[in-house]
């Protein structure tokens, strides 16, 4: 069986390169250094390439944003319209906004230091968090300015001009959303499979349609697929975690995961969504809430366009869409809020684990259960388990930190043995 | 100093070991010592009762408060010296706890809170923070009467403005609507923090205070921002839009707010050192408050200038009033964001640590020490892990255990979790 925990590895202390036979599960249990990194270098790996793919993504649509912003901006010059300004101050803020999530991604790779010892990967959630506040500032100086208008009638609301204006930032914001999202389309169905996501602790895959059961390596999204291809292939994992390029191989890896993938089908689609990187998921949101606005205005443009003396329809339109901005957010605020407030991941079932942890032999009591996220994907515990006097320590050990890692993939345990 | 410590501590050794562990509890919600007494730490590292970078509440210094009293009666920063060896810990749990081995009795003001909220409504709700407020202790009584105030007066500037026509007193009653959500907040995050922790916040709820701090310090970074981008416009425009209507909104904003800074003048400094979570939360109040009645003096001596005729008197008024609110909150700012990013406790110097390390190491059943890792919950809160190998099965490790967390109980962690492999 420490074979097959293996798979589930992002962690160090089990390596797949050993050959089946070797029973300890402790080739090496511990890293080396008074401040070792986190991860070990596999997951480094992972990380590292998922961070580049999404870091691409994000400087792919910085660079989209400036070039359209610059197009309005000198169109709004020339035809000497507020609008298309206002316009495009908000893609400025987009691209503050994927500034932020930018310097979140790359701040997230550093190295660990002895001050801070779990590495800087909280980074990105306090990216999130501000991104995420930038958007609720955002929609209210839209709200202010909606009413603002309404009070000074600013004079002739050109219908088309709005249209027009907002036709184009759609179309923008849509390409973005798509660059970003990718499987944007399909976070309706829950992921049964989605356990994928978590068995590998990490599995950042922005393409929801891999979890939909059939693990198919092909997807005709282009960028960072390949990427996630090459380099997986040579490693000494023989479980490879994102792309399962032979059906055998998935059905070996496959096996023993479908044992607690029904344990965790209960995931939402918020946390589907959070599988893909939480940064780029909050610029994914920011997008989101420019395409409702400008759905917004092109709602309120057309029908001033046909009814000029519905002014009022501006400011109705605005109120009603940064309300729905607004809600599109809560959900990862939330998810935020949990990582910040160092509470149990909610995809950890904390009784079952205690009470799993508990039914083991040798095992009288677990006490000072903690289990808490340092970013979204990877999850820490820490508890103090009670033996029995004359049991083996190291034994117990052995059998806890498998049981924990095969079951609910949780990489770093520390637990303290103590006798009766 | 290790007297002043022991003579506290065998008082309460009776309390606190006739049931061992005491409730877990208490180790998440209670906060350390207040600056009166010596910091126990053994390093005192340029901190003095006489410092005034410690805030100084109006509580009593030392109250000494039995561990059993129901938390209604125990003011959330009264004292508990928290030396008390109880909260180390190897403990050996009795078998009719509840396997998290916390206290399992919510806060009573919780549970009044929980059920108030489970009646439909929003008078239900509003009975529910009367409640909680009324049985707050004093920082949070003068925090709702703030943010009524700030209530009350933002809905009338957005009235007068609404029927009047006037938008810079609509933008101004946006700014502070913003404003009264942020205080609300912060309020919601003091009255939350009583609680005692559960089963998904197994670290409790305190995390919640400096998050609102945190929240704060980002509105009032934001601010700062948008001030100079108004600066810069005024520069760009460069005429002065003369809005002498806004100064009786100013002056009265002004007014508010000072009433406001005076409620928390004892955290009225840039550079506070934070002992638990209620000094960031506070001290975040005050530079909220701060910081608004900085911005209206600036709107008002911006005005005053125009009409002495100073030009550009705009554009220097809201760009020194955006560079003060930049400096302010940055020391704030960066507190909170290290807590939140788990940085290893400040209070600790890195010697203290790698002192430790070396005496564990020192210790001759032990090889090796890795993966020491620490980081702080709350300011004053600290918690650690630890992986240690041992050279020999069977050796004694409950005393190598005792002398690990014995040894890091002295730094100020409380909460350490010793992982002991054999090699």
């Amino acid at each position: 069986m420490e074979g097959q925990t293996s798979q589930s590895s992002q962690i160090i202390e089990v390596t797949v390169d050993m050959p089946a036979g070797v029973s300890s599960l402790g080739g090496r249990r511990i890293c080396g250094g008074a401040a070792c990194d986190f991860s070990d270098s596999k997951s480094t790996l992972r990380d590292s390439k998922e961070r580049s793919a999404s870091m691409r993504k994000l400087i792919i649509a910085v660079i989209l944003c400036i070039i359209f912003m610059s197009i309005e901006v000198i169109g709004g010059i020339k035809a000497n319209s507020l609008a298309i300004l206002t316009d495009a101050a908000h893609l400025l803020s987009d691209v503050a906004a994927f500034a932020i999530s930018l310097f979140s991604l790359w701040a997230s790779g550093w190295e660990a230091t002895p001050r801070q010892s779990y590495g800087f990967f909280r980074i990105e959630i306090l990216g999130a968090l501000v991104s995420i506040q930038l958007i609720w500032l955002l929609t209210g100086i839209l709200v202010f300015e909606a009413i603002s208008r309404m009070i000074n009638p600013s004079g002739d609301v050109q219908g088309f001009l709005m249209f027009a204006v907002s036709t184009f930032g759609l179309v923008v914001n849509i390409i973005m959303a798509v660059l970003l999202g990718h499987d944007h389309g399909h976070g309706g169905h829950g992921h049964g499979h989605g356990h994928a996501g978590h068995s590998h602790g990490h599995d950042k895959h922005s393409h929801g349609h891999e979890k939909s059961g059939d693990y198919h390596s092909h997807h005709h999204d282009d960028h960072d697929h390949d990427h996630d291809h090459v380099g997986e292939h040579g490693h000494s994992v023989s479980f490879s975690t994102h792309h399962h390029h032979s059906r055998e191989d998935k059905k070996d890896v496959h096996e023993p995961l479908l044992k607690h993938s029904d344990s965790e089908k209960g995931s939402s689609d918020g946390k589907k969504a959070n599988q893909r990187n939480i940064n780029v998921h909050s610029a994914y949101l920011h997008v989101l809430g420019d395409c409702f606005q400008s759905i917004g205005v092109m709602i309120g443009g057309a029908i001033i366009w046909a009814y000029p003396k519905w002014t009022i329809i501006d400011l109705i339109c605005t109120l009603v869409f940064s309300v729905i901005v607004l809600t599109t957010t809560i959900k990862m605020l939330r998810n935020i809020l949990e990582v910040l407030m160092e509470s149990t991941p909610r995809e950890i079932d904390a009784t079952r684990l205690e009470n799993g942890l508990c039914e083991m032999d040798d095992v009288v009591a677990i006490h000072e259960l903690h289990i808490w996220a340092i970013t979204v994907g990877k999850v820490l515990l820490a508890c103090h388990v009670t033996i029995t006097p004359e049991a083996d320590a190291e034994h117990v050990l052995d059998k806890v930190i498998g049981y924990i890692r095969r079951e609910y993939n949780i990489s770093h345990v520390t637990i303290q043995i103590e006798r009766e | 100093m290790e007297n002043q410590i022991a003579s506290p501590m065998d008082s309460r050794a009776a309390d606190a070991f006739p049931r061992f562990p005491p409730p877990k509890s208490s180790s998440f919600s209670n906060p350390i010592t207040d600056g009166d007494s010596q910091h126990p730490w053994g390093l005192n590292y340029s901190l003095s009762s006489s410092d005034r970078r410690l805030a100084f509440s109006r509580q009593p210094s030392f109250r000494q408060s039995d561990p059993r009293t129901p938390n209604a009666l125990q003011r959330s920063d009264s004292l508990r010296p928290y030396l008390s060896r109880s909260d180390s810990s190897i403990s050996i749990l009795p078998p009719e706890s509840d396997g998290f081995g916390f206290g399992s009795g919510k806060v009573v003001i919780g549970e009044d809170v929980d059920a108030g909220k489970k009646k439909l409504g929003v008078l239900g709700l509003l009975l529910a923070v009367v409640r909680a407020v009324r049985s707050g202790n004093r920082p949070m009584k003068r925090l709702t009467l703030l943010i009524s105030l700030n209530v009350a007066y933002s809905s009338a500037e957005l009235m007068i403005g609404l029927l009047t026509g006037r938008v810079g007193l609509v933008s101004d009653a946006f700014h502070l609507t913003f404003g009264c959500g942020l205080l609300t907040f912060s309020l919601f995050a003091m009255a939350a923090a009583r609680k005692k922790p559960d089963g998904i916040y197994t670290y409790g709820y305190k995390r919640l205070e400096v998050l609102a701090a945190f929240t704060n310090a980002i509105f009032l970074l934001f601010m700062s921002f948008s001030l100079a981008v108004e600066a810069l416009h005024a520069f760009i425009q460069d005429e002065s839009e003369h809005k002498h209507y806004l100064i009786v909104s100013a002056v009265t904003n002004l007014l508010v707010n000072l009433i406001g800074v005076w409620f928390f003048r004892s955290y009225a400094r840039v550079n506070i050192v934070y002992r638990n979570a209620e000094d960031m939360n506070n001290h975040s109040i005050c530079l909220h408050v701060l910081a608004d009645s900085i911005r209206s003096a600036g709107l008002i001596l911006a005005s005053w200038f125009l009409t002495l005729g100073v030009e550009n008197a705009e554009v220097l008024c809201l760009g020194l009033v955006s560079v003060t609110v930049f400096i302010v909150v940055l020391p704030l700012f960066q507190a909170t964001g290290s807590i939140l990013l788990q940085m290893a406790p400040g209070n600790i110097h890195p010697s203290a640590f790698s002192k430790c390390l070396r005496q564990i190491t020192a210790l001759e059943d032990v090889s090796e020490v890795s993966q020491a890792r620490f980081w702080e919950i709350v300011p004053g809160h600290a918690i650690g892990s630890l992986s240690i190998q041992q050279i020999k099965k069977g050796a004694d490790d409950y005393r190598i255990l005792q002398y690990v967390h014995g040894l890091y109980h002295d730094l100020g962690i409380q909460n350490l979790t010793v992982k002991i492999d054999f090699v």
